[in-house]
């Protein structure tokens, strides 16, 4: 089922949680709210869920009107950050909650609801848990029993919020390709709730990047990353190095069709440390600098050079750092693939050299 | 993530348990109490002030607010050592002694009062190891701090315990490896920790001892000008049919639990915006 | 250091200290608190069980238990009522004067029960407030079992709503909202999530409201009117006898109420220990991790590993 989030703003006392937000998420599709904290990544989230009402604005499901629909009537699946499993009742009785609570024209026979739920804990791998308490359960476990408790209602649309935050990085790899495979085998539409944008990009079919309330960029994992459309989300996705105009007078002469149209003193231009290229030799465009530190981390290989005042990251590939051979202290030159120029007032970055 | 505070609209019966409480509180507590105040309000100042500071009104208080005080304290010292081994030491029944701490809270007033009474007449258990050495306690104003000691005795180690329970070993250890003694440790490291605790259960006692009645009474003694504390004047005044000198002396009692109970407000405000800030302080990136 | 037990901290006190500390704390929980509960029984069985039995069954005694009984049974619906209310309108909600509110559910604790009865014999007492409207309608509050039923309302009014508002704060309002939004109405939410998890809260706070509504003294005698066999409740009761130096059937039927002293201590105590674990199992880290793949793939090998997991004394 598709939503249609349409100018939804939300207040709290004085604090914007939403400003203006617009947002398609078609039938099917897996897709993540990405952004830093407070962004209101999560009171969009439970917007649509109908846990919260909107100041102003619009939802729709699947083209119906549904701001003011209560939760219950939702049909939406809700896994909670911290899972909200309840307590006192076991896994099996967990999943059959929502089963349970059905008028009792709509809810199914007994052995009806033995079946489903038994069903679902197959479908989440944990079968074999039933009996227990979710106290008895591990993060990860509680997180699919509160999977499987919300798909158990059939519901048209699943909200997830942080659903992987409370987990250790091996956990929460292997749930990652997990979700993704249910939600292929499920086709259910899904929105989730991320600040980790390694997260974001890797399970989503699209990322919706926030930023203050507001939706910064919307695209496929590989849009959002390699083109971002605001100096946000160049900083928020990824490593980037940052070069002022003013400053760098040199690197916005290489971005100067970019930036024809901006303020001078504005321009700001955006490169990710392995979009630049390191030579031994000048070569046109590229900018002479002294090679500080090199470390190898993993994979990659990563160089600081000094250029002015400025640290600079680029990343090299293994190969690549072979055949260079930097040594410390040693002059190269370096020009940037690619960049992308923006007008960033000079308040705006308080950074001037390499970015986070 | 931590989410600014929703104002929460999804949950119901808001206004169904919010009217039931308030209609609750307000029919057996706002307004009878109110009704003190109205019919306070109706006496002459002059009235009102014959007996609120009359002779044997202020001896009342007096004896009533010097037993207290002295009942207090004597809890801050003992309860602090018996929250302090029940929360640092080990040995044998230790739980069960855990338990036995609240039997003031469950034994009813008057047979503590009965009890301690027995036990410190003349020929009673600790009574009579206690007359040869000239001290009297039953039926003198020392009977009534024994009796305010045992009534008020939770109220200190309960509020100490749980701040004792979460001073964390490192700050002593801390405190130790830069060279503090043990005793400096713990004046200059525990004590302050646990001021605020300490203060709030002193309060707590204070103010439990200042109205309590049933077990006072019966050890008091009762005489007018020495043992007579104010809520047995305030009875006495009732059994006159004196109803106008019973309200005012209740109404200073009134004003008094009310500083008692914002002071021990003001304490729990205070450990709670001391630890609050505190926390905010590692919580924040 | 090889062969004796390590010291428990590296900075405890020195033994000497901690056995001084250990009696001084014993001895005087012994003086105020062992040997007068020991008292009350030794004073009941001075004169023999014969005796003892004789002053319980006596009429007066067994309608004092009777009176007693029917003014904790008539409050206690009343004021877990009002604590359910009150602690699920201060836990779960925001709304202006919150604070002021708690403030005074806590008003009880404070305000002396002397005048608390007095403040109610003012309302309905014959030159009360309500007073003369009362005798015109033949109507007895005061001296009589409504006025005990109300001051002793008054008094048990915080310890149900006070043991529930932190433990609500505590649990926050996440598995309500699952509840509702897998599709549960308002009541079945609170039938099936709210009650469950905060009965043994609810269960505490009515031990300690039992407790007070039995033996409240001073409230209770300011409206009573003392009438033997009709207005006396049990710690009424042991006050008359007491002043009529009848000990042993004083401390007979303060034998009683000493007994469920004692019963509400274990019972309190059993409940205590029964919500730390039900929070410790809560806030301690879920158990060990384990990849989605291993745990389908190997049951017995899973379950091994539960077995192996430190904090396992699961029920």
């Amino acid at each position: 089922m598709s939503i249609e989030i349409r100018a939804i703003s939300k207040r709290f006392g004085s604090f914007v949680a939403l400003h203006d937000v617009t947002l398609d998420i078609p039938s099917g599709e897996l897709v993540a709210l990405l952004g830093p904290s407070g962004c209101g990544k999560t009171t969009l989230l439970r917007i649509i869920a109908g846990m919260e009402s909107p100041d102003s604005g619009h939802i729709l499901f699947a083209g119906e009107e549904a701001t003011h629909v209560h939760a219950r009537e939702r049909k939406v699946g809700f896994v909670f950050q911290h899972y909200a499993l309840f307590r006192h009742m076991s896994v099996f009785e967990n999943v059959a909650f929502g089963l349970r609570v059905k008028p009792r024209k709509l809810r199914p026979a007994e052995a009806e609801i033995r079946r489903r739920v038994s069903e679902l804990l197959k479908l989440v791998q944990l079968d074999w848990l039933a009996e227990r308490y979710p106290s008895q359960l591990s993060g990860g476990q509680r997180q699919r029993i509160a999977l499987a408790r919300a798909l158990a209602v059939e519901p048209r649309v699943l909200l997830l919020d942080e659903p992987f935050g409370a987990l250790d990085t091996r956990v929460r790899k292997e749930l990652r390709r997990w979700l993704r495979r249910l939600h292929d085998e499920m086709h259910i539409s899904s929105v989730f709730v991320t600040h980790d944008q390694e997260e974001a990009l890797e399970v989503a079919d699209r990322v919706v990047v926030m930023n203050q309330g507001r939706v910064e960029q919307i695209g496929s994992p590989d849009d959002v990353y390699s083109h971002p459309a605001s100096p946000f989300v160049y900083q928020f996705l990824g490593n980037v190095n940052v070069f002022h105009s003013r400053v760098h007078g040199a690197w916005a002469d290489i971005g100067r069709e970019q930036a024809q149209d901006l303020p001078a003193d504005e321009a700001t231009a955006f490169v990710r440390p392995h979009d630049i290229e390191i030579e031994h030799r000048p070569a046109p465009g590229g900018l002479a600098a002294t090679v500080q530190q090199v470390h190898t981390v993993g994979p990659l290989v990563r160089v600081e050079l000094a250029y002015a005042s400025e640290l600079i990251e680029v990343e090299l590939t293994r190969e690549r750092a072979r055949s260079l051979a930097l040594r410390e202290g040693q002059q190269v030159w370096f020009r940037p693939r690619e960049l992308r120029v923006f007008a960033v007032p000079q308040s705006g970055l308080e950074e001037g050299g390499s970015g986070i | 993530m931590p989410v600014p505070h929703y104002r929460q609209q999804l949950l119901p019966g808001f206004r169904l348990a919010l009217g039931c409480a308030l209609v609750y509180l307000s029919l057996i507590v706002v307004l009878p109490l109110t009704g003190l105040a109205i019919k306070a309000s109706q006496l002459s100042l002059a009235e009102f002030w014959q007996t609120a500071s009359g002779e044997r009104a202020l001896a009342s208080y007096r004896v009533t607010f010097g037993a207290s005080l002295l009942a207090a304290t004597i809890n801050c010292f003992f309860g602090l050592i018996v929250a302090w081994i029940l929360v640092r030491y080990s040995f044998p029944g230790k739980r069960l002694i855990d338990a036995l701490v609240d039997l003031p809270f469950a034994l009813p007033t008057a047979v503590a009062g009965i009890t301690l009474a027995t036990l410190y007449a003349e020929n009673g258990w600790i009574g009579r190891y206690l007359e040869p050495l000239g001290l009297k306690v039953a039926f003198t104003p020392l009977g009534i701090v024994v009796a305010l000691t045992f009534v008020s005795l939770p109220f200190v180690v309960r509020t100490l315990q749980p701040v004792l329970e979460d001073i964390e070993p490192e700050v002593e250890e801390a405190a130790a490896s830069l060279g503090a003694s043990r005793f400096q440790t713990f004046v200059r490291v525990l004590l302050p920790t646990i001021l605020p605790a300490l203060l709030t259960g002193f309060t707590l006692a204070l103010s439990r001892s200042v109205g309590e009645y049933g077990s006072v009474i019966f050890i008091a003694g009762n005489m007018p000008l020495i043992s007579e504390i104010t809520p047995l004047l305030i009875i006495s005044k009732l059994e006159q049919y004196d109803v106008v000198g019973a309200t005012a002396l209740a109404t200073v009692m009134l004003a008094i639990s009310f500083v008692l109970l914002l002071a021990v407000n003001a304490l729990q405000w205070w450990t709670a915006h001391r630890d609050g800030r505190d926390g905010a302080g590692t919580g924040q990136p | 250091m090889i062969g004796g037990p390590p010291p428990r901290r590296a900075n405890a006190e020195p033994r000497w200290l901690r056995h001084l500390l250990i009696g001084t704390g014993l001895g005087f929980l012994a003086l105020f608190l062992a040997i007068p509960l020991i008292a009350v029984f030794s004073e009941a069985l001075a004169a023999g069980w014969g005796r003892y039995l004789e002053a319980l069954v006596d009429p007066d005694a067994q309608s004092a238990i009777r009176l007693t009984l029917i003014i904790a049974i008539s409050v206690l619906p009343m004021n877990i009522l009002f604590g359910i209310a009150a602690a699920w309108a201060i836990a779960r909600f925001d709304f202006p004067g919150k604070n002021l509110l708690v403030t005074l559910i806590d008003l009880p604790f404070a305000v002396s029960p002397v005048v608390v009865g007095l403040v109610f014999l003012l309302i309905f007492g014959a030159q009360g407030i309500f007073g003369p409207w009362l005798a015109a309608n033949d109507i007895k509050v005061v001296f009589a079992l409504p006025g005990m039923i109300i001051v002793t309302m008054f008094i048990t009014a915080p310890f149900v709503a006070r043991e529930l508002i932190p433990l609500m704060q505590a649990q926050g309002r996440e598995e309500e909202e699952a509840a509702l939004s897998l599709g549960a109405s308002g009541w079945q939410m609170f039938r099936r999530v709210t009650l469950p998890n905060i009965r043994w809260g609810l269960l505490y706070g009515v031990i300690l409201a039992n407790a007070r509504a039995m033996g409240e003294f001073g409230a209770v005698s300011v409206v009573s009117g003392h009438i033997r066999g009709q207005t006396n409740t049990l710690p009424l009761h042991v006050e008359i006898l007491y002043n009529e130096y009848n000990a042993i059937g004083a401390f007979a039927s303060a034998s009683v109420l000493a007994l469920l002293a004692v019963v509400t201590l274990i019972a309190k105590t059993a409940v205590e220990w029964r919500i730390r674990r039900e929070t410790r199992v809560l806030s301690e880290s879920p158990a060990q991790e384990r990849p989605v793949a291993s745990a389908s793939r190997d049951m017995g090998a899973s379950a091994g590993s539960l077995r192996s997991n430190p904090s396992g004394e699961w029920p």
